[in-house]
């Protein structure tokens, strides 16, 4: 699997991003490697945004996303790979999270309140037990986009398939479910199957999110550019291709004017603020359409 | 799940059998047994908290249950298709959605972000212009009164080809004349499409002018049959304790599968 994974010749792209882009910062290779990651993760999370929005599962991705953090702490405790254990630990999370909202007679923030708890105080726990693993914490708030790999750049590549193919495959069927789900599966949509592998699909999307822009920001940058889609679109077709072009716009302009000299912010903070500009421009635009209350 | 076998032989859609529900200790359905006949309309009358909904969340294998639903099979393939008219449908009414996309994301596999085909389009506003809403095609669904919701959601369901169709208060929020315009098109569409109708419903004048079956039901069932047949004094105080005297029963149609209301016109 590594093997075919680095087989992969990555230079055509990173040329093409460097005249696209054409800013002295781009000039530097981890430049363009942070911008093509970037570029894959942002109509991710935004396109699965969408559902997150429709689905009102923002708390679900606050869940996910700070599981992270008992992941990393998991992966310092057993001496595996962070990188290995945040993924699979936050998806064993995001799916159970699922599997106990399907079973439980619970509401689902409650259900997702004590998951989150409980993964929040096992990181703790981890961390006060060993004070010297508390370093990762900084990369684990803030997000260090600019440090990947080009393993994690192929790794992102495959979760980019994986993801459009569902995206391809199940929008319709996800805005049914969204929509009403005992209607969705009295109508013959498999609400079970989508729901599974939207939350696994959702939880993986969510773990490299955090890695690239933090833990604070990572619900932001799968609900900023949706609800943005959302003022701005009239149609369900239109909301996807919204969220995308904001995403898309947003990751590479935030990424650019945080490598200026004069700017010097955070990365992922920076992406989270241009997503913003284009939700207040959104809200001004739906409110000029009087759809605001609609 | 659902037992699905041939039973079309004796003229029943469905047939309940010794179906119980518990939830939390509570018997809100009790060793229930009743047939839906094929083709014909069945109404579940009850008051609130009957188990009305529940009897139909259990045909639709939405919540667990004791006992048997048997459901037709027919000859033109092995899965029944149902057709569902919820009662009222909540969702996020600020959803971008058009009625149009609505119809479509259930009719074509391609994603709603490339594109509509052309065919499930036409289809789409040849169901919705049957049903008196082909002006409602490019309206946001969030932004339809509710009688004009219930008619987009029957569109839905019978995009289905339903074999059955399930409504659940089809009249629920509607005015008495979108009441009438609704059920006047439902009696329309089945006659035309020959499906199998299974309604709850409150409104026991809609029950007598349409239904050929009634099923009366408080957590067990009290009757069924025709509704001159079911609708008694004796019945109503059973289900709703005082009842309003709203049924007059010499205003019931004679023959039991026949009723002269211009919107049911009963072949």
């Amino acid at each position: 699997m590594k093997v075919a994974v680095n087989m992969v010749d990555l230079t055509p792209i990173f040329s093409a991003i460097q005249s696209v882009f054409p800013f002295e910062c781009m000039q530097f290779n981890f430049m363009q490697q942070a911008m093509f990651a970037i570029l894959l993760l942002a109509p991710m999370a935004a396109s699965m945004g969408i559902q997150v929005v429709n689905f009102r599962m923002a708390f679900f991705a606050d869940a996910i996303s700070h599981s992270a953090f008992a992941g990393v702490a998991i992966g310092l405790l057993f001496g595996i790979n962070p990188q290995f254990s945040m993924p699979v630990f936050g998806l064993i999370v995001g799916l159970s999270i699922m599997a106990m909202q399907r079973k439980s007679s619970l509401s689902s923030d409650t259900v997702i309140g004590v998951v989150f708890s409980a993964v929040i105080a096992f990181g703790l726990a981890v961390v006060s037990r060993d004070p010297s693993s508390a370093t990762n914490i900084q990369q684990f708030l803030y997000g260090d986009i600019l440090t990947i790999g080009k393993t994690n750049i192929n790794l992102l590549i495959i979760l980019f398939v994986l993801l459009m193919t569902f995206q391809t495959w199940g929008y319709n069927q996800m805005l049914y479910i969204g929509l009403n789900p005992s209607l969705a599966t009295a109508h013959r949509v498999k609400v079970a199957l989508f729901q599974y592998i939207y939350a696994g699909l959702l939880s993986v999307v969510i773990i490299f999110s955090v890695w690239a822009v933090g833990v604070l920001l990572v619900t932001a940058l799968l609900i900023v550019p949706a609800a943005a889609a959302r003022n701005l679109s009239r149609s369900a077709g239109a909301m996807f291709w919204w969220a995308i072009i904001i995403s898309i716009t947003s990751a590479s302009s935030g990424l650019i004017i945080s490598a200026q000299d004069w700017a010097g912010t955070a990365t992922g903070a920076t992406i989270i603020l241009c997503c913003f500009c284009w939700f207040v421009l959104s809200f001004i635009i739906a409110l000029l359409r009087g759809e605001s209350k609609k | 799940m659902p037992i699905i076998e041939n039973i079309s032989n004796c003229g029943a859609e469905v047939i309940f059998s010794d179906i119980s529900v518990n939830i939390a200790g509570v018997h809100i359905l009790d060793k229930i047994n009743a047939t839906v006949p094929k083709g014909e309309c069945t109404a579940i009358v009850g008051p609130n908290g009957a188990g009305k909904t529940t009897l139909l969340m259990t045909l639709l294998n939405e919540i667990p249950y004791t006992g048997t639903v048997t459901i037709a099979s027919y000859e033109h393939g092995p899965k029944h298709r149902i057709g569902y008219v919820p009662q009222r449908l909540s969702f996020d009414r600020g959803m971008p959605l058009t009625v149009l996309d609505f119809m479509i994301m259930d009719a074509q596999i391609r994603p709603l972000w490339l594109g509509k085909n052309k065919k499930a389009v036409a289809k789409a506003l040849e169901i919705l212009a049957q049903l008196h809403a082909e002006k409602l095609a490019n309206r946001k669904i969030g932004a339809l009164s509710g009688g004009e919701l219930q008619r987009v959601l029957l569109a839905l369901a019978l995009q289905q080809k339903p074999e059955l169709l399930i409504l659940d208060e089809p009249a629920a929020g509607v005015d008495f004349k979108g009441e009438y315009i609704f059920c006047e098109l439902l009696e329309k569409m089945r006659k035309q499409m020959g499906f199998t109708q299974l309604m709850i419903s409150h409104d026991l004048p809609t029950v007598t002018h349409h239904a050929t079956k009634v099923i009366c039901l408080n957590r067990k069932v009290i009757a069924q049959g025709s509704p001159k047949e079911t609708l008694t004094h004796e019945n109503l105080t059973a289900m709703f304790g005082i009842h309003m005297g709203m049924i007059d029963l010499k205003a019931l149609p004679n023959n039991d599968k026949i009723c002269n209301e211009s919107c049911c016109k009963h072949g």
